[in-house]
């Protein structure tokens, strides 16, 4: 998946497992960016009693990085406070949660915003409510209602901001692509072939939490900048990445844990699947604990990502271009390690130098495409992945082809990629351009959260 | 000097619970032969929060301390030592 569940360390600890990133130039509102941070993977709907939430022994925390040395300029931190305003019922509402500040809803949950820049620390909301999670009809009614009242303006005309439950928008054939990289529609390719099928969402039904932010363009740029005309400037690039940490110890028991010591962090995600595919099993964990400076010592797993070993072999005779290539990755250092810079693809680039990082990096110049093409950049729309990400980008197949070769070529013109490369995807024809999963057309853009009555596991 | 009986008994424990150590813990003869450490009191927060102590290595006296979100790490072999004496001693039956 993009990130759920990817390392062996957090995947005991989904309260602090981000599982997806997103950035994009809001595409109703163009002067700013939406940053979505998303934790707690494969969350079945009917989770009660005990509904999920975001912790409150964990520090979230969304980095810009906007002059290209892979640290963060701009800084957005959540921490979170649950309450229980009733201790005397085992029920998370005792009656149908009509407003976001019902007495019925037995254990809301408020966060605070804080901004860091240049040094300052500004708090832009506290005591911030979330929305309840979508239980069922008859507790929480009107949910659409229910989660528009959760989004919530900023101090100081920083943006606007949710926190709180939304239908998981990744898509992934989860079943088939962990069964020794099956692909169902192209298994009767495949080293233990089955009959072709239909690719399955695996995470349909699921629900995940989000902080979402929708911040000025100005508010994450180098100098102020709120447009940019020209999408050769580099100071129209930022890297983001989010990462969640856990006190460094706690002593359980007595009634009340105590947790002390400075925040370690437990969970970062830049670019989807980096960690996931990327990464071996055996540094995973520790790829989690390190900032973005440190994934130069990362760089030959990306300059010959084991999955393009394997497509040759999972899939005998299909590859056979892949299987001869023996060079260094360098189309893929550039797409997840420092942005493709300018004079490789006409009009784009996302550069950030030099500095090797896992970033998802956003070109705030390429202006939100009209009519988006769920294939991002590879389906010849610049303003979605790998510039950025947006909530419906089909980044399996994206990433998929490009490690299978159709990017290779950019920066090795003797490389012909394999036909299947440019055809292979995991659940559907991209081709339909339509994604699997619904999507709201404004702020949060991640659709409401799956009931629980309706959806049950 | 004037000492109080509970001053007394309080010596006497760490007395009691630094031999003990010693007798239980491999080298730890040879760490508390290192010099006292410093006896000026340092000035204490009136509502302190939990202190949590991590002696990550005996032989070298390493000790992690932390505060809130602070967090010092000291090379003290008698501060550890005498943190495992607190341990070992008779009187701490409480695990």
């Amino acid at each position: 998946m993009s990130s759920h569940r990817e390392a062996p360390a957090i995947a005991k600890d989904p309260v602090a497992d981000s599982t997806d990133l997103y950035a994009f130039v809001s595409p109703d509102a163009p002067n700013t960016v939406t940053l979505i941070a998303n934790y707690i993977p494969l969350e079945g709907p009917d989770g009660g009693p005990n509904f999920f939430e975001f912790g409150d022994d964990v520090l979230y925390a969304i980095y810009i990085d906007n002059d290209g040395d892979a640290r963060p300029n701009v800084t957005y931190r959540f921490r979170f406070q649950t309450k229980i305003k009733n201790p005397n019922t085992f029920l998370y509402n005792t009656g149908p949660i009509s407003a976001i500040n019902s007495a019925s809803w037995n254990r809301p949950q408020f966060y605070s915003v804080t901004r860091v820049a240049n040094g300052a620390e500004t708090v832009l909301g506290e005591h911030i409510a979330c929305p309840p999670c979508n239980v069922g009809p008859r507790s929480t009614p009107s949910y659409a209602a229910l989660a528009q009242s959760a989004i919530h303006n900023l101090s100081g005309s920083h943006g606007k901001v949710f926190a709180g439950q939304r239908q998981e928008g990744f898509y992934v054939d989860l079943g088939s692509i962990f069964d020794l990289g099956a692909l169902r529609p192209f298994q009767n390719l495949h080293l233990l072939p089955l009959p072709a099928v239909p690719g399955v969402n695996g995470t349909k039904h699921l629900n995940v939490h989000s902080i979402a932010l929708q911040v000025p363009i100005a508010d994450l740029t180098r100098d102020g900048s709120s447009r940019f005309s020209d999408a050769a400037d580099p100071k129209a690039v930022i890297g983001v990445w989010t990462a969640a940490y856990r006190r460094k110890a706690i002593i359980r028991g007595d009634g009340d844990d105590v947790e002390s010591g400075p925040w370690i962090q437990v969970s970062r995600l830049g670019n989807p699947l980096f960690n996931e595919v990327i990464v071996p099993m055996s540094k995973k964990d520790r790829w989690n604990e390190l900032p973005p400076t440190s994934d130069s010592t990362f760089v030959q797993y990306v300059q010959h990502p084991e999955l393009a070993k394997l497509l040759p072999v999972l899939y005998p005779g299909v590859f056979p271009n892949l299987a001869a290539a023996t060079g260094s990755r360098d189309d893929l250092v550039a797409i997840l390690l420092t942005g493709i810079p300018s004079g490789i693809i006409s009009g784009f680039q996302n550069f950030t130098g030099t500095t090797l990082a896992d970033m998802l990096r956003l070109n705030m110049a390429i202006v939100p495409s009209s009519s988006p093409n769920i294939l991002g950049l590879v389906g010849g729309d610049a303003a979605g992945f790998p510039n950025g990400r947006r909530v419906a980008d089909d980044v399996v197949t994206i990433e998929l082809r490009a490690i299978a070769g159709v990017t290779y070529p950019l920066v090795n013109p003797g490389f012909t990629p394999d036909g299947a490369a440019g055809l292979i995807y995991d659940i559907q024809d991209p081709a339909t351009n339509t994604p699997p999963v619904s999507y709201l057309s404004s702020f949060p853009y991640l659709n409401h959260p799956e009931s629980g009555f309706d959806v049950p596991s | 000097m004037n000492v109080s009986r509970r001053a007394f008994l309080s010596r006497a424990s760490l007395g009691v619970a630094l031999a003990g150590a010693a007798a239980v813990v491999p080298g730890l003869s040879a760490v508390l032969k290192l010099p006292a450490p410093s006896t000026a009191a340092p000035r204490l927060p009136l509502n302190a929060e939990p202190l949590v102590a991590h002696v990550r290595d005996l032989a070298s006296g390493e000790v992690s301390l932390m505060v809130g979100t602070d967090h010092v790490v000291l090379r003290d072999a008698n501060l550890a030592a005498r943190l495992y004496g607190a341990v070992f001693a008779p009187q701490s039956k409480e695990r």
